[in-house]
């Protein structure tokens, strides 16, 4: 539920920005969630085509029928024909990019899914953000991305991109973002055996599955703290190492080694009983420090008597 | 030459010498010096009282029989002054070689001066920054190997079985590091012991602590501090860089290092124990500065606990010297991080910035800030309580160096079996955070991708434990680990703390504080219902470890400071300086601090800002020693040198009296003169009969003095033949000819702040003809202080 609910989210966004180019899209999600009717953040909503057709957001869906505050402007203050065209195109990456995202959050699989798309959003942004000089002589990067207080294509990719850092699907994947790199792949590989062999020997006893599975296990896990090392790893691999961790440990038990708490306490006690012996042998047989008392040279003490009885009179 | 006749007087009464004749007879001072004797003013402690007087007298005679017979012997304890501690000369002595000098040196020379002052500073500030710089990197270095090693032993031992063997080998690890320390420690320099800071107040105070500012003392400590903070122990290394900076600032502004014998000639006028302590306090606060990345703090450090004598241009160049140790740390660390030019490390310790939201306090806090300051006053109270106890027992019966080895590493073994077992016992585990703030995660018994959360406060040097406490989420700990930890610590640290190894009491205190600290915050999180209001536990930690740090050493006004310094947040200024304001008045009521308690125990004749209350009925008159042993101007040199080897009484000042007319007329007063000044006059033969033989003779000069200083030979060193012995010295040219003197009616709090504010070493107490009747020294004023039966004496004591 909640997938779709970012994703409408996104949607609108989107809407507000581009009429006509994302038409499609809109189509394609507004028949979606038309099915599940639900809550966008923030405002109360029917179900998505009411959304689309509110008057807030009718502007934005169609220009033609647009009441701006403003009429539109003369033409060398319009971006011009390339910008828009990136724009477009920028819009289209963005929302294909999204829409790979979402579904992938649980159990994580962005990198291994997504990747390319982020490789060709960020593309089209390097395209825009770029300050050489498309057809015409104009830089799309100062009328698209920095005209306005809001600069929101910059905003826009700006979120994507965090994701995309946090993610660190670039350890993950090959350089040219087609598909998982080899450190992934036999990683993988041996996740698969793993689980494999947790299915295998799930049913009934899990001793018989710890010893049986013990060896692929720790060989992953070794395998996985060796790339934690390196960082080498993305968000994939973390997600499906804690979740196969958790089940070996949790839900097999599996790693619960114990029961020689004897010698422990034993060694331990050993020792926290030495310091006694000790305090106690050299208070016994160690001979006492004594201070030799000096008596200082003082005045003759009459003297002061004989002051104190001067002053009392 | 100008005949200096000029006699400074604390009274109105008459102080007109008889008038030093030019011409003065060589007299034999033998009849004048007067003989020698013991005195008893009672032995034991008793009060004194405005109506014991008669009582008094009686005492004495009592017991003077008993104390004639043989010294009585009794148990150290704390209300002994030990003979061993003399005064620093402060005061600056304005004899005729000093005028001469003074007339030589034109005013470029004084221009020169105040800038190799500057140019001291800096280098006191840099090398400081240097050797904190080495502590830090060594440590983290070393420990890091050591954690490793177990660690892997550990994960090892886990699955296979026989984790005992992992706590033998953490334990032995740790003891070796630290009977290493222990051995250096007590067999070649056992006042590198401890932090070092009660010695250096004590220093800043006017006291010579033997040995405190040697090059020795400083390799010793630097070297200790790291054993004991790599071996584990409840220490930080904070305490000892105050002491470090101190040795290097007396080494560096004498221009020459006695111990490697090698003399660069420079910065020789500041060859004085006035211009030292001057650079000694640069030096304690350029080691505060690096401590604690507080340059400020560090300034208001040496002027809270150490310097007695303070002036503005003072104040700048120790702020100058902090402030370059600090960024001298700053820039190195930075290198070794691969960062270089990044001058955003300031600190050994580094608290870590307090500037998130949720580090934010409203108004409402403030009193249970309070309330905390109330709790680490008088948890702080109670650790100097259990330390004074154990201190006692430490000086009565652990006091063989090879005692305090072992002592050293059973306290190390019992640290790391104590945490071995509470880590092993705890069932507290957390996930493994995305950005790992544990350094060395152990997971034990906990669940892959978990890590043992009592591991990461004890598995760890004591600077990141306080760190991971202040700034790791809430949830990082649970109550129970932060309860059994602070109660651990608490007696570990308190056991520690006194041990012959150099080691420091600030990041311990610290820790223990900022886990019942942290624990407070959990506590009232699960109080309340709003739990947004309570969110992060950090910053009752940081208020903790105030609080717990100022209950210990009660430290006001530079912890303050220190402490926000350390934060890089001056929005804490308010509700640490209340917690603190709140732990001393709590603490005070309970027990002393406790470098004060050490000092104590330690015997120093310490004088405190203020002389005792109620002592104003005391006069000069029963303060003074009595009677002196006075020298003749033109004094024999058998007597000086008779006087000076008498062992039973080491004194170090000697009033020069003249003679105005007959045998049977008691002599005036013209001067003082110092032992170490005889000594070098007595090496250098500066005898009447001997210049007259040798007209070519070169004039002694107050270089030869400070070539001297501070090692001045003992007595027994010098030679004298049994005719040399016959011949006569002249002490005008070399006496002090104007000391303080003040008249028998003197009050004591009057003889005290004129000594606590001078820096006086000799106060000479005369009569109404400027007649010599007694000797006022620091163990003379010292020895009175206020106890719980109203005013008590202390008792003077060989150690």
């Amino acid at each position: 539920m909640s997938l779709h609910r970012y994703e409408l989210g996104f949607l609108l966004i989107i809407l507000n920005i581009y009429s006509l180019g994302l038409i499609d899209a809109v189509n394609v999600t507004a028949s979606d969630s038309a099915a599940n009717p639900l809550q966008a953040p923030g405002y109360q909503s029917h179900g998505s085509s009411a959304v689309v057709s509110s008057p807030v957001y009718k502007p934005a869906v169609d220009s033609s029928y647009s009441i701006n505050l403003l009429s539109s402007f003369p033409e060398d203050v319009e971006i011009s024909e390339y910008c828009s065209e990136l724009l477009r195109l920028f819009g289209q990456r963005y929302v294909a990019y999204v829409n790979c995202l979402i579904p992938a959050a649980r159990p994580v699989r962005v990198c291994q899914n997504c990747s390319p798309w982020y490789n060709s959003l960020s593309e089209v942004f390097v395209n825009i953000s770029s300050d050489q000089l498309g057809p015409g002589n104009v830089s799309c990067r100062d009328s698209i991305l920095r005209s306005d207080r809001l600069m929101l294509v910059f905003l826009l990719y700006g979120n994507l991109d965090t994701i995309w850092e946090k993610s660190n699907c670039e350890k993950c994947v090959t350089k040219d973002f087609k598909g998982p790199n080899n450190d992934t792949l036999y990683y993988l590989t041996l996740l698969n055996q793993t689980i494999t062999c947790f299915e295998k020997y799930k049913e009934g006893n899990h001793t018989e599955l710890c010893k049986n599975c013990k060896n692929t296990y720790k060989e992953l896990n070794d395998l996985y703290s060796g790339m934690e090392k390196n960082s080498t790893l993305c968000i994939d691999l973390e997600d499906s190492m804690n979740m196969t961790r958790k089940l070996w440990s949790k839900d097999f038990g599996c790693s619960y080694i114990g029961g020689e708490t004897i010698p422990v306490i034993a060694v331990s006690s050993f020792i926290l009983f030495l310091p006694i012996i000790f305090y106690l042998s050299s208070f016994l047989h160690s001979e006492q420090k004594k201070r030799k008392l000096i008596h200082p040279k003082r005045a003759k003490s009459h003297n002061s008597l004989m002051n104190i009885q001067d002053k009392q009179s | 030459m100008a005949n200096i006749t000029k006699k400074v007087s604390w009274s109105s009464r008459g102080d007109e010498s008889g008038a030093a004749g030019e011409e003065t007879p060589l007299l034999n001072g033998s009849e004048q010096s007067r003989p020698l004797r013991q005195m008893s003013s009672g032995s034991t402690v008793f009060q004194i009282g405005r109506l014991s007087t008669v009582d008094l007298e009686e005492e004495i005679t009592t017991e003077e029989d008993s104390a004639r017979g043989r010294p009585k012997e009794i148990p150290h304890n704390e209300k002994l002054l030990s003979l061993k501690f003399e005064s620093l000369d402060y005061d600056n002595i304005e004899n005729q070689l000093f005028l001469e000098e003074e007339r030589r040196m034109s005013f470029m020379a004084f221009r020169c001066l105040e800038i190799s002052r500057w140019v001291i500073c800096g280098l006191i500030g840099f090398l400081t920054g240097l050797i904190a710089c080495f502590i830090d990197i060594a440590v983290e270095q070393l420990a890091g190997l050591k954690y490793k090693l177990i660690k892997e032993n550990i994960v090892k031992f886990t699955e296979a079985g026989g984790l005992s063997i992992s706590l033998l080998l953490w334990a032995a690890l740790n003891s070796f590091c630290v009977m290493f320390g222990a051995i250096i420690v007590a067999f070649f320099e056992p006042i590198a012991a401890g932090s070092g800071i009660p010695q250096i107040k004590c220093f800043l105070n006017g006291v010579k602590i033997p040995r405190v500012v040697r090059l020795k003392t400083l390799v010793v400590k630097v070297v200790g501090v790291i054993f004991s903070v790599v071996g584990g122990l409840a220490v930080g290394k904070e305490g000892p860089m105050i002491h470090s900076g101190a040795v290097l600032a007396a080494g560096v502004s004498q221009g020459r290092s006695t111990s490697l014998k090698r003399d660069f000639k420079i910065f020789e006028y500041f060859r004085r124990d006035t211009e030292k302590r001057d650079f000694v306090s640069a030096g304690a606060a350029a080691g505060v500065s690096a401590a604690f990345g507080a340059p400020v703090g560090g300034v208001l450090f040496s002027l809270e606990e150490g310097a007695s004598f303070w002036n503005q241009m003072l104040t700048w160049r120790i702020f100058f010297a902090s402030m370059i140790s600090t960024f001298t740390l700053n820039f190195f660390l930075s290198i070794y991080h691969n960062k270089p030019g990044d001058l955003s490390n300031p600190g050994l310790i580094n608290f870590g910035r307090f500037e998130s939201e949720a580090m934010e306090y409203n108004l409402y806090e403030i009193p249970l800030f309070i309330a905390m300051g109330a709790i680490g006053g008088g948890l702080g109270a109670f650790f100097n309580f259990l330390n004074y106890w154990l201190t006692i027992f430490r000086i009565r019966y652990v006091h063989r160096p090879c005692l305090q080895v072992m002592e050293a590493m059973l306290v190390a073994a019992v640290t790391a079996t104590v945490a071995f077992v509470m880590i092993y016992f705890s069932t507290d585990c957390q996930p493994l955070g995305p950005d790992h703030t544990e350094e060395y995660p152990l997971q034990l018994f906990c669940a892959d991708g978990e890590y043992n959360s009592m591991a990461t406060t004890f598995f760890n040097t004591p600077e990141r434990s306080v760190r991971s406490l202040f700034h790791n989420p809430t949830g990082t700990y649970n109550a129970l680990t932060l309860g059994l930890f602070t109660l651990t610590y608490f007696f570990l640290a308190c056991w520690t703390y006194g041990l012959a190894v150099s080691a420091g009491v600030f990041i311990p205190s610290l820790l223990i504080g900022a886990a019942w600290g942290r624990l407070c915050g959990i506590l009232l999180a699960s109080t309340t219902s709003t739990a947004s209001l309570w969110t992060d536990p950090g910053k009752y930690a940081l208020i903790g470890a105030a609080a717990q740090l100022g209950g210990i050493v009660r430290m006001t006004l530079s912890l303050t400071v220190i402490m926000v310094e350390a934060t890089g947040n001056v929005t804490y200024g308010l509700p640490i300086m209340l917690v603190l304001m709140t732990a001393k008045i709590v603490g005070d009521y309970f027990q002393e601090g406790l470098y004060d308690l050490h000092i104590k125990l330690g015997s120093v004749p310490f004088l405190h800002w203020e002389a005792p209350a109620t002592s104003h009925w005391l006069t000069a008159r029963e303060v003074m020693s009595s009677p002196v042993t006075c020298l003749n101007r033109i004094e024999k040199v058998g007597t000086i040198v008779d006087t000076l080897s008498n062992t039973s009484t080491n004194h170090n000042g000697f009033p020069v009296v003249v003679q105005v007319s007959g045998d049977d007329e008691p002599a005036k007063l013209c001067g003082l003169i110092l032992r170490s000044q005889l000594i070098v006059l007595l090496k250098h033969k500066v005898f009447v009969e001997l210049a007259r033989s040798r007209l070519t003779q070169r004039k002694l000069q107050l270089k030869d003095f400070r070539d001297a200083y501070p090692r001045f030979p003992p007595i027994q060193s010098i030679h004298v033949s049994q005719d040399e012995r016959e011949c006569m010295m002249d002490l005008t040219e070399f006496m002090n000819p104007t000391p303080y003197t003040v008249p028998q009616d003197t009050s004591l709090p009057r003889v005290f702040k004129l000594f606590r504010a001078l820096g006086l070493r000799h106060l000479v107490v005369v009569d109404d003809d400027n007649r010599v009747v007694g000797l006022v020294t620091r163990k003379d004023l010292a020895r009175y202080h206020v106890g719980k039966h109203g005013l008590e004496e202390l008792h003077l004591a060989q150690t």
